[in-house]
């Protein structure tokens, strides 16, 4: 460290502690989120006093100018004078800076040790060169593993980088408003991790990712980049996920009714494969039931059965239609090549494979076969990892618009069955090496169990009060005064804090422009509206409308 | 409606006079008030055709912005003192400075404006050659002696920062001084006040003649009246002023000058002024009522130091009163809802409309207080705090005590003692009593 590079910028203020203190700053000098440092005194285990240079974080800055009575500010607004035309000072703003203490180091060591010792008040604070804050937080880091992911707010010259190793073990949140910054931070660490080899496995509802199939080749050709469309692929072992399935998305059966459609999966043996046919086979066997006066079932009567036939092929023609608003919006993307998900019970290595990135591509499900989808997935990735043969490597999932699949118990009506299996990954993932990043625009609405698994945040712009109590509950290393700075953080800008960093860090996240999906583009619907033609139908339908509309309105004898 | 009926409703609606007296008159039956009223009234109105006969009322002009961006090119020069709250009784150490804010406001960032510790002060400044180390048994005459001390200390400074301007040939249009230009100097005639050291006078007035330092010329009197007449011959206009008037100098000056001219008759000015005594009727009272916003009184020349007063007379100083120079005095009624400010200077004024309306300007700046801001701004910059009150008093107690200990004589030593510990009702310094029986 040269810390004659070092900017004297302020003076600390009389009452300190080991925890925070209060200095003076010059005009100008420095900026919220900054790091700064003074020199103080610790007296050591032997007795002696060292001198030692303690590390801090600018936690808030106030300004005040006492010799600018409030009155004033009435004359001014009332007569619109111009404060400077005046003899009103205008130069004599205090700065106050509260400091959060991050450690102290000693002569020649970067390791920050916890201060026990507050620091000298009246001492000088200084602004160290952002080589040396830089060097501070890589020794600091102390990581085999680092992902680089941005620059530190106040200053850009200081880059960050955060443990690669606590972050796919200890989970992850990243919580923001919409456009904030999320997906920009998650394509960032998606791009360090694929060049580490790291598998990944995305949950991607509305195809953010895409842009790392489209670039795969320039970028990243050493990797596999997969893109996969969901295929409900059950076995008989997935019963329970059937029939909440079926209960949920079909009619509100009675008891009786569920009691049959109980049986029903109990009696109906399938062997394993597309849901869809397994429930349209379910239908057939209904019927069977119900026609042949029900000699398998004495206590239900054919009525019964029939309105659970009915119910089954409500379900399957839900199903039919969300495969086919997701084949829609695939075929709008036709450059890209999709293919079926594979069953991971029996292929796990086809979906997660060292150096290869999964999506999913969940676009046009409800949330409810989205739910059953990534559970059945999970849960038999999940086992895959818990076997002695371990037939697949440790892998992140990353899960977008996670209230989706792990909502809070207050909104999760329809019992997801994601949230037990994602409950279950996240508690044990730490040992079997799935760690698991959940992305959401509303963390209120998240299940809390699992948020406050994650160790570590990753918090954006966040307005909404609820979202913001919800983020410093679930995280043991957010302070007040980072949550105060949520609502006033821009694009891009984001604070990370818990076991990927050492201390809670306001970071300006590197966009790395060329992983956006070039196909799908902004939500610009004036320029979209500006430049709309109709299709040739609905100029063929507009060509005749009126035509027809004059038939219908001369009618005289038609009903109104 | 008549002149006497709109006096009279204005006292009862805004006048700080009827709501001093009704605060004061708990008791006071409707009759008193009724009394009380017709009075004040009536001396409101006669005092109202004097000042209308006088053609002394100004109407000033103000417009925010056009004035302001007519005047951001004037230098003015506020000036204010502070002296800090926790003395050490009876000792001669004074913690005293005095602030002075410039301001240009057209001026580049860097040269816009300047807060100044114009004159600072930590030391004895009166000289303690004297009785000023003998404690009085009583606490009240203790008291007095230092409040007085601090005032002239106060006074002094605030005099001798405008010279130091002066003497450093400052660029000003104005200079402001927060308080009267010359205080009555009555209060320090009095035996025992003690002399200035001859350090104390020879950094306030460094042009003083040092031969002749001895202990008259080195009284409050002669160093305030030397420091006045440096005053009177500045180039740039300085004025005093001062929120509100305890007395009332100008009707009683006005009144005066018709008793002269023959107008009044001394049976009627000795009448009026002694009803202006009994009801405690101040200037400010007065004015209050009879001005309007934005109007002003013409100053007038009023001499400050007057011979025969009962604790001057007969006292040394008594000849001297004459060598003081007069006072123009004059009044703004700076807003609606405040008493009109004083203003005083040495010197009259060719501008002194203009200068009028630039104070006006200043005051207007603090819509609420109705004082010039600028004398606000320096007041909050040359207080002298509490925690630098309490750091000088710590400092004066161990400089006390290790010159006592030093001496190693008990009597010294217990005087120390006794000095330091003369406020403090603490149980340590009460009569035993109690357990200690």
């Amino acid at each position: 460290m040269n810390k004659n590079k070092w900017q004297s910028i302020g003076t600390v203020l009389g009452e300190t502690n080991i925890d925070h203190f209060y200095f003076s700053l010059k005009n100008y000098k420095a900026k919220k989120g900054d790091i700064i440092t003074t020199e103080s005194k610790i007296p050591s285990s032997e007795g002696n006093i060292v001198p030692v240079t303690v590390w801090g974080k600018i936690s808030s800055i106030e300004s005040s100018n006492a010799f600018f009575p409030t009155e004033a500010a009435q004359e001014l607004t009332n007569e619109n004078i111009d404060i400077r035309d005046t003899i009103l000072p205008t130069t004599r703003d205090e700065l106050i800076c509260k400091v959060i203490i991050l450690g102290f180091t000693l002569k020649d060591n970067l390791k920050l040790m916890p201060l026990n010792y507050p620091v000298c008040p009246a001492s000088t604070v200084s602004y160290p060169s952002s080589e040396d804050v830089e060097a501070l937080l890589i020794s600091d880091l102390d990581s085999d593993h680092p992902l680089f992911i941005g620059s530190l707010l106040a200053r850009d010259a200081v880059k960050i980088r955060i443990d690669a190793d606590n972050l796919v073990s200890r989970h992850v949140s990243i919580f923001g408003m919409s456009g904030s910054g999320k997906t920009v931070m998650v394509r960032r660490i998606m791009d360090e991790l694929l060049k580490k080899q790291y598998p990944m496995l995305v949950l991607d509802i509305h195809g953010d990712y895409l842009g790392f199939i489209q670039k795969q080749k320039k970028l990243y050709p050493d990797n596999n980049v997969k893109l996969f469309y969901p295929n409900l692929s059950v076995s008989s072992e997935d019963k329970e996920i059937i029939y909440t399935l079926i209960d949920k998305l079909g009619n509100t059966l009675t008891d009786p009714q569920k009691d049959f459609l109980s049986s029903l999966l109990e009696k109906v043996k399938y062997e394993g494969g597309s849901l869809l046919k397994y429930i349209e086979l379910l239908a057939y066997k209904a019927r069977e039931f119900a026609s042949d006066s029900s000699k398998s079932f004495k206590n239900i009567r054919p009525a019964s059965m029939y309105v659970v036939v009915r119910s089954l092929g409500q379900v399957a023609k839900k199903l039919k239609n969300m495969e086919q608003t997701n084949f829609r919006h695939r075929q709008k993307m036709s450059k890209l090549k999709f293919e079926e998900l594979p069953d991971a019970g029996t292929e796990p290595e086809k979906i997660i494979a060292k150096g290869q990135l999964s999506i999913l591509y969940l676009k046009g499900y409800e949330n409810l076969p989205a739910s059953a989808i990534v559970s059945i997935l999970l849960e038999n990735l999940f086992r895959h990892r818990q076997e002695v043969e371990e037939e697949i490597p440790p892998f992140l999932t990353i899960i977008e618009e996670a209230h989706n699949f792990i909502p809070s118990r207050s909104e999760d009506k329809d019992h997801l069955p994601s949230v037990e299996t994602i409950r279950k990954v996240i508690t044990e993932g730490r040992k079997f090496g799935t760690g698991i990043m959940i992305i959401s625009q509303r963390p209120s609405r998240l299940d809390e169990t699992i948020a406050s698994q994650c160790n570590s945040q990753i918090i954006f712009r966040m307005v909404n009060q609820k979202d913001q109590r919800a983020t410093t509950r679930d995280s043991e290393t957010l302070s007040v005064d980072d949550s105060k700075q949520l609502p006033n953080l821009a694009n891009g800008q984001g604070i990370i804090s818990g076991q990927v960093v050492n201390f809670s860090l306001p970071v300006q996240i590197k966009f790395d422009a060329e992983l956006i999906n070039d196909d799908i583009g902004n939500e610009n619907f004036i320029t979209a509206v500006e430049n709309w033609d109709d299709k040739d139908s609905v100029k063929q339908r507009k060509k005749f409308a009126k035509d027809f509309s004059n038939i219908t309105s001369i009618d005289k004898r038609r009903a109104n | 409606m008549s002149d006497e009926i709109e006096i009279k409703n204005k006292i009862k609606a805004n006048s700080s006079l009827f709501t001093n007296f009704v605060k004061n008159a708990v008791t006071a039956s409707p009759n008193v008030q009724n009394n009380f009223l017709e009075v004040s009234a009536q001396v409101a109105l006669t005092v109202k055709k004097i000042i209308e006969d006088a053609n002394l009322i100004m109407d000033l002009d103000y417009k925010g912005k056009d004035f302001w961006l007519e005047n951001r090119c004037k230098t003015s020069c506020f000036i204010d003192g502070g002296v800090d709250k926790t003395s050490i009784i009876s000792s001669a150490p004074l913690s005293i400075r005095t602030g002075s804010y410039i301001v240009k406001p057209d001026a580049e960032d860097k040269h816009r404006e300047f807060f100044e510790e114009s004159m600072v002060f930590l030391g004895d400044l009166y000289d303690p050659k004297n009785e000023l180390y003998d404690l009085s048994d009583d606490d009240f005459d203790e008291d007095q002696m230092l409040n007085k001390k601090k005032d002239g200390a106060r006074i002094i400074f605030e005099a001798v920062t405008i010279v130091k301007h002066i003497l450093l040939n400052r660029k000003f249009d104005y200079c402001f001084l927060h308080g009267p230009i010359e205080a009555t100097v009555m209060p320090f005639t009095v035996m025992g006040f003690p002399t200035f050291t001859k350090f104390a006078v020879e950094n306030m007035l460094p042009f003083y003649n040092k031969n002749k330092l001895n202990a008259e010329a080195r009284h409050f009197v002669n160093v305030y009246l030397e420091a006045l007449n440096h005053i009177k011959k500045s180039k740039f206009p300085i004025y005093g002023i001062v929120e509100t008037s305890v007395s009332a100098p100008y009707i009683k000056n006005l009144l005066y000058s018709y008793k002269t001219k023959g107008v009044i008759s001394d049976k009627d000015f000795k009448n009026t002024l002694s009803t202006i005594k009994k009801y405690k009727i101040t200037d400010s009272h007065l004015l209050e009522i009879i001005l309007k916003s934005g109007q002003a009184l013409k100053p007038i020349e009023i001499k400050k130091q007057i011979k025969g007063f009962s604790v001057t007379s007969g006292s040394a100083w008594e000849d001297k009163m004459d060598s003081f120079p007069s006072v123009n005095m004059g009044y703004i009624k700076t807003t609606d809802h405040s008493s009109p400010i004083r203003i005083e200077s040495l010197m009259s004024s060719k501008n002194i409309k203009k200068d009028y309306e630039y104070i006006l300007a200043t005051a207007r700046l603090l819509p609420n207080y109705g004082f010039p801001v600028g004398l606000n701004v320096v007041d909050k910059f040359a207080k002298i705090p509490n925690w630098m009150s309490k750091a000088s008093r710590k400092y004066y107690a161990t400089h006390l005590l290790k010159q006592a200990v030093k001496s190693k004589d008990q009597n010294t030593i217990s005087l120390a003692v006794k000095i330091l510990s003369k406020k403090v009702r603490s149980w340590r310094n009460r009569p035993l009593g109690g357990l200690a029986r």
